[in-house]
């Protein structure tokens, strides 16, 4: 009935759609409406593609293994501890020019493959010893790896480094030094591109086309999607289908790492507490393109980036959270399979 | 014995997207016998037992039970529920939607601290903030919920009309190809689930124990401890179902089946996987089972026991059926033979 | 069932030996006051075995517990707080809270009923967030993340209980609930549950209703953790703030009931002790032996070199690090989940497979049954047997 509330609040909003939110947008910028809905979007296209790189390292896994990476959200927050370190003990922040751009690249590279070997790790010493244990002893040991993560990352927060702001308090949220001008790239109207939009679609884009060559056409991705479809089958065929599940872990957490980074560009702060959040987020995304589906995920992806944009702009931010959820409980309860996701049967 | 027909599957169609599992199947039990169901691997007979058992719906085609089609009704008390949810769903998303607004005028405004409440005007107030409210905030969010919540009870029920504990209670047990055991459970509780559907007591009698309970306990558990004989697993009654051997496991998936106290059992392959002096126990059962006054339908491979003990025997291929008769005919249809080929000695 | 008389005095000594802990804090001061924390014990203990009936009994895995301990703080709250018109009694408060969780239950059990297992686990996991937003965002019902105060403290025929009679009344509290949880454990209810836990398809094949089952584990696990939420409420004399019903409280009820013993009632009530102890007194006693001294100025830091240095920085490190329990809990509670899903999944104790339902006579053939334990495979308890397609 909860659901139902919130289902008919959603839609009732819309329907009445709080004009007040809307308009007061209009009043502060000067912004059109058809400007305010612009703005709304690219901010949240930009979101939507970020979450979506993150939401592919969930349906990776769930393709191959049926378990819902609860750590993988966590994962991303500790690659965004280990962006902060490397900026802050090269001073990558403080390099000018092209400089810049190689170190930009730099932490990006250094990240993902930090979250990838991570990701790895966790996949071995967590979630291995459980092959044959049933789905939910594996995602009650996913949980127990999120809160290992989260509390290495309160831990990694207490560093006496100037990034750290010097580690007065572990847990306060850190500062992410803005390793990209604020600069708009293009302004059409009055809306405005910034550079970091521009980034993030220079970082998802290319990844994504990338994923997509690997899994359709070469030998590591044939092997991990027959490993998807049957793992014993699999076997037989000779894959060493533990090999294709680390390296499905390695992918998903490097595409997280690259995503991290690009969302502590974005949003500027680092916390240990980000994971959740940003884990959620993706988890909807990839349920709500179906779970397992690549595509699916993509397209999940940018629609919750677009929802919660929109929600923010013309609902309330604080609901924004209630709707996502709402949407997720929403579509796991009528349509489990997702946007684009395929019909399971019970076998007997 | 009546010889009136218990179960009558007419032109039953089982798809799986472009799948055809079962194609215009017929046949039908008669009450008190042993009917057999036998065909190569493949040939859509387990899923033939799930569609009689409710776990599938099949997509073409009826199932009549005792001359009835084993399913919910959509009576005048399911209207009354389903409007009753509607109605619910509806004065929830109202309250909820008006929430803040009807708490600040009734119970804000009105309160004093410290002081009596006057319940009264509240109760007047919160008409006033209504009416106030406009239109869509009450009746169309009204509307809304009402449709939501009818709509939802109507797809819970739709997916609800024909389920296996539906079919369970109408009077068909079974028994699953894979053991599906109760593994935690001992033997008597297995058996005490399937006896499930004949216990009185409520939730709270459970709870509190009342002297109802502990009588209904005792007598269930006698009765429960009679079906072990039944299949001679009494013996065994405390230990843990996943700590027996195979074979004994399979009769005590029949024990739980039997529990339920079916007119019909279905039992799917109850042989696989025995020996030649364990399979001749269960010929043995199976016979003691149709004494008892239930009609046994059997899925099974081994042609000694489906030649031994069966009354009449259906042949599916490819989900059609290609043959039906008796033992004798069967074994000597040439059809039969050649769908075999040879793989199964006939004897 | 005939349950030996040696374990019903085990069972009467441990009780008694609990409920002397305040007396005996009171003559002879040792200054550990563990009878606070205790009382700690005992809600979380209530809060584990409501979990405990809808996951580990039914196998439904809830990740959103805490939102019930939050509705039923927030009745309790509304109903007896002076700041509003209601001001019920702290009985007739407990009461009306049970009802609203139970309710809560349906609300959430009724939609989700054809969720799949870990589906179900995420469906609950938004539950609880949507639950702590909606808490917070109607602040002008509930005072948003100020949290409703003050609240009267229990009370038994009138009189204001104080800090040992709450720790009774919270204790009697506990022990019904694992009373209730066993009666309804042993009894077709609980089989039903457990049935639908082994194989809900089969269970549905011998007749029972899965959909009447799970309603009424979703109904009683709520109502037990609401009961739960109001008695802490009580005790602090306020509901908290909605942020205090978070994740972490769904996860260290989920511990509670791992790291007991799934299933298993006694089990839960270890749980709790270890769980809980672990919480408020070891991690608590552990800070005060290592964070203790002020942390390092960072300016000693820049002037430090080499091995020095390193020195400096691991220990300002660990000092800014170890200053309090909290950055302990995640750990804590993550490695005991991971630990005990690879090792040890059926928990410290293990619920047995109901050895001594044995029909009356035949007590010889339970001693067989000590072989059985786990089943093989290292399947878990939680297993809902999910299939693969």
């Amino acid at each position: 009935m909860q659901q139902t509330v919130a289902a008919a609040e959603f839609l009732a909003a819309c329907a009445l759609s709080r004009v007040d939110a809307v308009s007061g947008f209009a009043r502060d910028g000067l912004l059109s409406s058809q400007e305010v809905f612009t703005q709304q979007l690219v901010t949240g296209l930009s979101n939507g593609m970020i979450i979506a790189l993150i939401a592919i390292g969930y349906t990776m896994v769930y393709g191959i293994i049926e378990l819902i990476n609860f750590a993988h959200g966590d994962l991303c927050m500790l690659g965004a501890y280990f962006a902060l370190t490397v900026v802050g003990a090269l001073g990558v922040d403080q390099w000018a020019g092209t400089g810049g751009m190689m170190g930009l690249v730099l932490v990006l590279v250094g990240t993902a493959a930090f979250c990838g070997s991570l990701n790895w790790s966790i996949n071995r010493l967590a979630y291995r010893p459980l092959r044959k244990a049933s789905k939910l002893s594996l995602l009650v040991s996913a949980i127990g790896a999120s809160f290992i993560l989260v509390n290495l990352g309160l831990f990694w927060g207490g560093l006496p480094m100037d990034v750290f702001a010097n580690g007065t308090s572990s847990a306060a949220p850190k500062a992410f030094p803005a390793l990209v001008s604020a600069d708009p790239a293009a302004q059409i109207g009055d809306v405005i591109y910034s550079r970091t939009d521009l980034l993030v679609l220079c970082v998802t884009l290319p990844l994504m086309v990338a994923l997509t060559y690997l899994v359709r056409f070469t030998k590591l991705g044939k092997a991990m999607r027959a490993v998807a479809q049957n793992p014993t089958g699999a076997s037989l065929m000779g894959i060493d289908v533990e090999r294709v599940i680390g390296a499905s872990f390695f992918i998903g957490g490097s595409l997280g790492g690259f995503a991290t980074v690009v969302y502590s560009l974005y949003n500027q702060t680092v916390s240990f507490q980000m994971g959740y959040r940003m884990g959620m987020d993706a988890f909807i995304a990839a349920v709500l393109g179906g779970i397992g589906n690549l595509p699916g995920a993509v397209l999940g992806g940018i629609l919750i980036g677009v929802i919660r944009s929109m929600s923010d702009g013309y609902l309330e931010a604080r609901w924004t959270n209630t709707v996502v959820f709402g949407i997720l409980i929403l579509i796991l309860v009528f349509r489990p399979s997702g946007l684009l996701g395929a019909k399971l049967r019970e076998k007997v | 014995m009546t010889m009136a027909t218990i179960l009558e599957v007419r032109d039953v169609t089982m798809r799986f997207g472009g799948l055809v599992a079962n194609e215009r199947v017929s046949m039908s039990v008669h009450g008190g016998e042993i009917f057999a169901v036998i065909g190569p691997n493949g040939a859509g007979k387990t899923t033939l037992f799930n569609a009689i058992t409710g776990i599938y719906e099949a997509t073409e085609g009826q199932i009549l039970f005792d001359g009835k089609e084993i399913r919910r009704e959509w009576s005048r008390k399911t209207s009354f529920r389903a409007i009753g949810i509607g109605l619910a769903t509806a004065v929830v998303a109202v309250l909820a939607y008006n929430a803040t607004d009807l708490w600040q005028g009734a119970i804000v405004e009105k309160y004093v601290y410290a002081q009596p409440f006057p319940w009264g005007e509240a109760m007047a107030t919160l008409v006033t903030t209504m009416r106030a409210a406009g239109f869509w905030s009450t009746w169309g969010i009204a509307v809304l919920g009402f449709i939501l919540g009818r709509l939802g009870y109507g797809a819970i029920w739709h997916s609800q009309r024909r389920t296996p504990d539906l079919v369970s209670r109408a009077g068909i047990a079974r028994t699953f190809q894979n053991i599906r055991l109760f593994a935690e459970m001992n033997l008597v509780e297995n058996v005490l689930v399937g006896m499930d559907q004949h216990c009185t007591c409520g939730y709270w009698a459970c709870l509190l124990r009342t002297p109802r309970f502990w009588r209904e306990q005792a007598a269930m558990r006698i009765r429960a401890y009679e079906f072990l004989k039944f299949v001679e697993l009494a013996d065994a009654a405390g230990s843990l179902a996943s700590s027996l051997p195979y074979g004994h496991q399979r009769r005590l998936e029949i024990a739980r089946a039997l529990a339920t106290e079916p007119k019909l059992i279905l039992l799917d392959e109850p042989a696989a996987g025995m020996n030649p002096a364990e399979s001749a126990d269960l010929m043995r059962l199976i016979r003691r089972i149709r004494d008892r006054g239930v009609t046994v339908v059997l899925i099974e491979h081994d042609m000694k026991v489906v030649m031994g003990i069966s009354d009449r025997i259906v042949v599916l291929q490819h989900g059609k059926k290609i043959a039906e008769g008796t033992p004798e005919e069967i074994r000597t249809n040439p059809v039969c033979i050649a769908a075999y080929l040879g793989t199964e000695v006939v004897h | 069932m005939a349950i030996s008389s040696k374990r019903i005095t085990i069972n009467l000594l441990l009780i008694a030996a609990v409920a002397s802990i305040p007396i005996i804090e009171k003559f002879v001061p040792l200054g550990l006051h563990i009878s606070d924390p205790m009382t700690d014990v005992f809600v979380y203990a209530i809060l584990g075995l409501g979990l405990n009936i809808l996951t580990g009994f039914t196998g439904l895995l809830n990740l959103g517990v805490a939102a019930f301990a939050a509705i039923g703080a927030y009745v309790f709250a509304i109903s007896t707080c002076e700041i509003y018109p209601f001001q019920l009694g702290f009985w007739s408060a407990l009461g009306l809270t049970m009802a609203a969780g139970a309710l809560a239950g349906f609300a959430l059990g009724a939609p989700t009923l054809r969720v799949r297992g870990d589906y179900l686990a995420i469906v609950t996991l938004g539950f609880g967030e949507i639950v702590k937003d909606v808490l917070v965002n109607m602040d002008s019902i509930t005072k948003g993340t100020q949290g409703i105060n003050p609240l009267p403290p229990p009370t038994l025929f009138g009189h204001e209980l104080g800090g040992s009679g709450q720790y009774w009344l919270f204790m009697v509290f506990a022990l019904v609930v694992a009373i209730g949880a066993r009666s309804l454990e042993r009894s077709r209810i609980g089989r039903g549950w457990i049935s639908i836990r082994e194989d809900e398809l089969a269970s549905r094949a011998m007749g029972i209703r899965p959909d009447h089952a799970k309603m009424l584990a979703f109904a009683t696990c709520a109502s037990l953790a609401a009961l739960a939420g109001a008695l802490t409420a009580s005790r602090l004399s306020s509901s908290g703030e909605p942020g205090n019903y978070d994740f972490q409280i769904s996860i260290l009820a989920l511990c509670i009931v791992i790291v007991g013993g799934i299933g298993s009632v006694r089990g839960v009530l270890l749980g709790a002790l270890v769980m809980v102890g672990m919480n408020s007194i070891v991690l608590v006693k552990l800070t005060e032996l290592m964070g203790g001294s002020d942390a390092a100025p960072p300016a000693a830091l820049a002037d430090a070199h080499g091995l020095q240095w390193a020195f400096l920085f691991v220990k300002t490190w660990a000092q800014n690090v170890l200053i309090s329990p909290t950055n302990w809990k995640f750990l804590v509670f993550g490695l005991a989940l991971v630990l005990m899903m690879i090792f040890r999944p059926e928990g410290i104790l293990p619920a047995r497979g109901a050895k001594e339902d044995a029909p009356d006579g035949d007590e010889g053939s339970s001693g067989a049954s000590g072989v059985g334990g786990v089943p093989g495979g290292g399947a878990s308890p939680v297993a809902t047997k999910e299939l693969r397609p």
